[in-house]
């Protein structure tokens, strides 16, 4: 058992109960107003967040928002130490992921805001931060950060997700599975483990992965020819606030925070990331897989509760299949909360396999 | 065709799936009176302390019953008429049937002392067990676990993290002595005192005592001891649910199980039995039921083979297994010496079997490898995770002692940047 998921079910704030959906439309709320601003249609008249950032004397709103959130990831990350700070994986991966936040998502942007005016997020690449390969964006970087963020998404990411899985960025380093693992822990169960959800999984978010390719590619033909073609650069234009709008705001922030008491906490990361997606299609080439070990599996359903990313991982366990799943994260929970030790995340390119199936005979002794 | 398999638990379900996998026309009746669907048996713990649910317990999907065209009946069967082709069921309805599978599973082996039966005392096998013992299970209450297996120790788990004062009462020398070694046992005891139950050790009950009007009010042990107490857990073991197949003419062993061949047929025409409800013959040649998951599957696959007219036999592989004492989790594979006689007299593994014995020092974590003349023959792992597929191919291949040592890292399961496995010299018993 363990200690971080008893009665799980028993608490109002995630069973889906009255709290929880409060708890969704307060996350929603919130998230609309640090989006839009004033919503003069609801009557709201003035800019909540950027009030608050002001009186604060913290410039942005978006500093404010930064703020908010790395002292969620930090809260979250005490909280999920103390359920299963016993395990090493996890103790170490929560928090090179919070220190990721704190250091390069958060810290070192203020720092470079303040002294150079020109902020950049080290731990964001692109297709997640589209801008980043976007030419208005990244040209007008230093050397060293647009070689930073060239290499990162097209050369180490692509290697790495072969090598580890994607867990090297979904778990470990990105912000948006850091706040999922940390103050989002609680609702990691609530994802849906239907076949029918994964059918839907496979079509948006390589839906996504297409959109900000297609997206990408407007930009810089843009860049190209935009100057010589006015019309094409309105369409160019239309199509970045398009998809930082409906992609950016609406899916990874509104919907991906704000369902989290509803749907889990990788709403964003399974249904819209076009990161997963990418380095999902790499993993499933690439060496990481959940071994699983034959015919100790007593079909508790432990790993398929607990998996952020919808998992049947049962259905593997018990059928003595190793999971290979583009979606997974590599988290590790479901690893650690099999109370028979069946499953083992590994990136060896080689894995044990006895030669004969172990039951068949036994063995005088 | 009409197959119709009486429990619907891993084992009747793996037989109904595995005939509709070669017969796609049959009808294929699934009786049970528990639940509507399959759940996991061992999981019905999380379930008690709302780390699950009983849904979530289910291996498949619902609408598998659908797709697969099994009929459901929930009924309690009262005989079996194995001349007439036809279960009778508590209400007295009849339902035919052309082949038959028994995978009626186990109930708790009832609890012999006075006082036993009446409120407050509980056991934990069934859906209904479990049921019971979350209606009544209280914080703060005291509660009294009988029993000194796995079953004992997952309650007094549940029962602890609910709130309860916990005694585990165990009437052997030391804990769970058909798998474990003194050391061990001991390890594990204190582990659970860690964890704050009251374990006692070489604790027999003699009654269950209640006072005005049946209210449970203490557990009195062969001692005189009493150990007072609102809820008392008896988890003393299992035995086959057969009782309503005494007047079948099918032959029963003498602890209630379907004595079957090796082709799981109960030895009437057209009658199989399978799972925990059968008597199988175990790889050391007694003839005993294997009350463990993945053999209850493997035997139902079996039995709907030979339901199909395969020639199929049972043959039982050798011996592995796992389970979890609170935290720690507990791996065995091949032939581990039983050292403890069911009158606590010691008893002796043979001149030629010895074990190499480390307990990893600072922590709830030992190793166990058990050689038989100039082989190794069986692991006992507790405190972390092992790769049994590994243990049994080297038991398998007949390795020494010393080459299995000298990879016995190899085999280790634990997840990522775990301690590595180590051999400590200064911890290093063999015996």
């Amino acid at each position: 058992m363990q200690a971080g998921l008893l009665n799980t079910y028993q608490r109002p704030a995630r069973n889906r109960s009255a709290v929880a959906w409060s708890l969704s439309a307060l996350l929603f709320a919130s998230y609309l107003l640090l989006y839009l601003g004033p919503i003069p249609a609801l009557g709201i008249r003035f800019d909540l967040f950027q009030r608050v950032a002001d009186a604060a004397g913290l410039g942005s709103k978006w500093t404010l928002y930064g703020l908010l959130y790395t002292v969620a990831m930090v809260a979250g990350g005490v909280y999920f130490l103390r359920r299963h700070g016993s395990s090493p994986y996890h103790r170490v991966r929560t928090i090179v992921v919070v220190a990721v936040q704190v250091v390069l998502a958060f810290a070192l942007p203020l720092v470079m805001k303040v002294f150079a005016g020109n902020e950049y997020y080290f731990s964001y690449f692109w297709p997640l931060k589209i801008e980043y390969l976007y030419p208005s964006v990244i040209l007008a970087q230093p050397f060293l950060i647009l070689a930073w963020s060239f290499l990162g998404s097209l050369l180490a990411f692509p290697l790495l997700a072969y090598f580890l899985g994607k867990r090297f960025y979904c778990s470990w380093v990105c912000g948006c599975g850091g706040l999922a693992n940390t103050a989002g822990e609680p609702f990691r169960h609530l994802s849906d483990k239907s076949a029918g959800a994964w059918r839907v999984e496979k079509v948006s978010v390589h839906s996504v992965l297409f959109l900000a390719v297609l997206a990408t590619a407007i930009v810089w033909v843009n860049w190209a020819i935009g100057p010589r073609h006015p019309d094409f650069a309105r369409f160019a234009f239309r199509v970045q606030e398009w998809y930082g709008f409906a992609i950016g705001a609406m899916f990874a922030g509104v919907f991906g925070v704000g369902l989290y008491p509803l749907m889990g906490t990788r709403v964003w990361c399974r249904f819209g990331c076009p990161m997963a997606a990418m380095l999902g299609l790499i993993q499933k080439l690439g060496r990481f897989r959940i071994t699983v070990k034959k015919d100790m599996c007593i079909s508790c359903g432990n790993c398929s509760t607990y998996c952020e990313m919808g998992i049947d991982v049962r259905a593997y366990a018990q059928a003595n299949l190793d999971v290979r799943r583009a979606a997974c994260v590599g988290c590790g929970m479901c690893a650690h909360v099999c109370p028979r030790g069946v499953l083992k995340l590994e990136n060896k390119p080689v894995r044990f396999r006895a030669g004969e199936p172990i039951r068949v005979y036994a063995v005088d002794l | 065709m009409h197959y119709v398999i009486v429990g619907n638990g891993v084992c009747g379900m793996e037989a109904a799936l595995a005939l509709r996998g070669r017969d796609a026309d049959a009808r294929i009746s699934l009786v049970s009176e528990e639940h509507d669907h399959l759940f996991s048996r061992p999981a019905l713990m999380y379930v008690f302390c709302g780390q699950l649910t009983l849904r979530g317990t289910e291996p498949y999907d619902r609408r598998l019953y659908d797709r697969m065209r099994f009929e459901r009946v929930r009924a309690r069967v009262r005989a079996v008429h194995p001349d007439e082709h036809a279960l009778v069921f508590e209400d007295g309805q009849r339902l035919p049937y052309d082949r038959l599978l028994l995978a009626v599973g186990s109930r708790a082996r009832p609890a012999p002392w006075l006082g036993a039966s009446g409120r407050g005392h509980h056991y934990f096998v069934t859906l209904r067990d479990l049921e019971g013992l979350d209606h009544e299970a209280r914080s703060g209450q005291r509660a009294v676990v009988i029993g000194g297996g796995l079953i004992g120790v997952e309650v007094a788990e549940i029962l602890l993290q609910r709130g309860l004062r916990v005694s585990f009462v165990i009437r052997e020398r030391w804990y769970f002595p058909v798998a474990l070694d003194e050391a061990e046992a001991t390890m594990v005891a204190e582990h659970m005192r860690h964890h704050g139950v009251d374990v006692r050790l070489g604790a027999g009950v003699a009654e269950v005592r209640r006072g005005e009007r049946g209210r449970l009010e203490g557990v009195r042990l062969e001692t005189g001891e009493e150990l007072p107490c609102e809820l008392a857990v008896s988890a003393i073991g299992v035995v086959p649910n057969t009782g309503f197949l005494h007047d079948s003419g099918l032959v029963l062993s003498k602890g209630g199980a379907v004595e079957v061949d090796e082709a799981l047929r109960a030895g009437v025409p057209d009658v199989w039995a399978a799972g925990d409800c059968a008597n199988v013959t175990w790889a050391d040649g007694t003839r005993r039921p294997e009350q463990l998951w993945y053999t209850a599957r493997d035997q139902g696959r079996l039995a709907a083979r030979s339901m199909l007219g395969d020639e199929a036999a049972y043959r039982r592989g050798t011996w592995y297994n796992s389970a979890k004492f609170f935290d720690l989790e507990y791996t065995t594979a091949g032939w581990v010496p039983v050292l403890l006689n069911w009158d606590d007299t010691p008893l002796d593994p043979g001149p030629d079997v010895r074990s190499w014995f480390q307990r990893v020092p600072g922590r709830f974590e030992s190793q166990r490898v058990v050689v038989k003349g100039d082989r190794v023959v069986g692991f006992n792992m507790l405190g972390g995770r092992w790769n049994h597929e590994r243990l049994l191919e080297w038991i398998h291949d007949r390795r020494s002692l010393d080459w299995v040592l000298r990879r016995l890292g190899e085999a280790q399961f634990d997840e990522e940047l775990t301690t590595r496995f180590r051999i400590h010299p200064e911890a290093v018993r063999t015996a």
